[in-house]
């Protein structure tokens, strides 16, 4: 399946098959990222590091698997909310969605479940267990997990896996077993450039068209810093040693996190470049 | 239930049972001559009691302000209600917030501005300082200092549960104010992150923040305003983040 589009700027959704059962549907601006993310590198506080650097967009992403059963990682933002369930039933068509699995509850992950839940009745909230008034958050009679727990789709199991780095307290990140792809919500995630024809690339493809390691060990440090300002406090070994330790335990073979262009072959080749990101982050 | 805090600060708290007692959700109200001005505005699942006690306090003005702590439902999710009352409220985030995708797409792009922290603005006519969150469950979360008054809204932080017999105290009120056990309990799992962060550094830069701002009284979106002893329930907050990180990165 190629990618299909729908809608344009702040609205748009695309779709496109990882596998031949799990998909990517993942909103990014294109040509209005221009405006937006004018001051990406210039709000950094090494920015001089950064002067005359890319014209970034920065997706927004849910992945689809399509089984015996059939689970949506995260949701979508409302903006992007038509274009959303376009995307879905156009990988679902007749089947049902079974589970609407959030990672954690902010507007771009979670604000379409509602939505979703109004158009697939039957389907389930899934979300991290850790006392949270999920009614608070829309998400009324969640059912909660814990690390360990798998959903068995078919041929697919999804597995509950103990997020590394999170903003909000109660998050979850994923293994698909038979896919081998970890999902990582805010974390290990690059930038990209609609004007090199960069959305919805798969990354080395981006690889292909001159995105380079340099580039990406930037972006995921750029990303980190943003996305967990507490990482300052932190200790970079300690923090490598649990990247270690995730990589060695999961073995991904697809690394999809939800603002990123995700990466579908080598992924533990990529982990020497995500610690550098990572340690560079912790230094800025 | 409306509390007045101080000068013209007033809170507007709805309470629900929570794992550890009771969580308040809070929303602030300045009234500011008229010029009334929100830090948050609870949740959609509050619209009623919330929309009520606002319009008795507000005594029939519209606000002309929200300024938002950070995105989430708990906070802003009677944004969209609030934006249809009073459709000329305008909302300001903080500049590493998304607008476009981060806040209810019921408020026009055009009415929310952002802020960066640090930044000395005066929505309404009223100088309000913008302060680096050390405590943010959100990229796009912001503190905002009140030099009139003293007081330092800090969203998520310094948030507490307490029992149904207290709910309605302010933090200064309970005995012995907030306790560490208290600030440990929701700080370990609104930041989940603590058990990452060496508590010597953190702790180093919350002390220079409260050395820069003379902060007279603690508002928290999840417990009521701590108005007396801050350099107490500091310590004790301090105390909380050491503790959360003995329990090791694995807790
Ligand atoms: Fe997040
Ligand atoms: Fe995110
Ligand atoms: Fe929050």
């Amino acid at each position: 399946m190629t990618t299909t589009v729908f809608g344009e700027g702040l609205e748009r959704v695309a779709v496109r098959a990882i596998t031949p059962d799990i998909f990517w549907i993942t909103h990014c601006l294109g040509d209005a990222a221009a405006a937006i993310y004018a001051n990406y590198f210039s709000m950094l506080p090494n920015a001089a590091d950064y002067t005359g650097h890319r014209v970034v967009d920065y997706p927004f992403s849910a992945f689809l698997i399509r089984d015996e059963k059939t689970l949506m990682i995260d949701t979508g933002a409302p903006r992007q909310q038509a274009n959303t369930l376009k995307a879905v039933e156009h990988v679902l068509g007749d089947q049902p969605l079974d589970y609407i699995w959030i990672s954690h509850i902010e507007l771009p992950h979670a604000g379409n479940a509602p939505a979703l839940k109004r158009r697939y009745p039957m389907a389930e909230y899934v979300a991290a267990a850790g006392g949270e008034q999920y009614a608070l958050h829309g998400l009324e009679g969640a059912r909660l997990t814990a690390a360990g727990e798998v959903f068995t789709l078919g041929k697919h199991a999804l597995e509950v896996v103990a997020p590394l780095f999170v903003d909000h307290g109660l998050s979850q990140w994923a293994f698909e077993r038979t896919s081998g792809m970890l999902f990582t919500a805010d974390w290990a995630h690059n930038l990209h450039e609609p004007a090199r024809g960069e959305c919805f690339m798969f990354l080395d493809e981006m690889t292909a068209g001159g995105y380079t390691a340099a580039l990406h060990a930037d972006d995921i440090a750029v990303n980190a810093w943003y996305q967990f300002p507490w990482l300052k406090w932190t200790d970079p070994d300690e923090v490598c040693a649990a990247i270690d330790a995730l990589f060695d335990r999961y073995q991904p073979r697809i690394l999809a996190p939800s603002h990123g262009n995700v990466i579908r072959g080598d992924v533990m080749g990529y982990l020497p470049l995500i610690k550098a990101g990572m340690r560079k982050a912790i230094a800025m | 239930m409306i509390r007045h805090i101080v000068d013209d600060v007033y809170q507007i708290a709805e309470y629900l049972p929570a794992r550890a007692g009771v969580e308040a959700v809070l929303v602030y109200v300045l009234l500011n001559d008229g010029l009334p001005i929100l830090i948050d505005c609870g949740a959609q699942v509050h619209r009623v009691g919330i929309m009520r006690e606002l319009t008795e306090l507000l005594d029939a003005r519209a606000p002309e302000v929200v300024i938002l702590t950070h995105s989430e439902l708990p906070h802003a999710g009677n944004l969209s209600h609030i934006a249809r009352e009073w459709p000329g409220v305008r909302v300001i985030v903080s500049n590493v917030m998304l607008p476009y995708i981060e806040i209810t797409p019921q408020v026009p792009l055009a009415n929310i501005s952002t802020a960066h922290a640090g930044a000395l603005l005066t929505p309404a006519g009223r100088p309000l300082q913008f302060v680096f969150a050390l405590l943010k469950d959100q990229p796009g979360s912001q503190w905002i200092f009140d030099p009139r008054t003293g007081v330092l809204f800090c969203g998520d932080g310094f948030g507490y549960a307490t029992t149904a017999a207290d709910v309605q105290l302010f933090g200064d009120e309970l005995p012995g104010g907030v306790s560490v056990a208290q600030f440990r309990g929701h700080h370990q799992t609104a930041f989940h992150y603590l058990r990452w962060v060496i508590p010597e550094r953190f702790n180093a830069d919350m002390d220079a923040l409260f050395a820069r701002h003379d902060v007279r009284v603690l508002a928290p979106i999840h417990g009521n305003a701590i108005r007396a002893d801050i350099p107490g329930h500091v310590a004790r907050l301090q105390q909380a983040v050491a503790e959360i990180r003995a329990a090791g990165v694995h807790a």
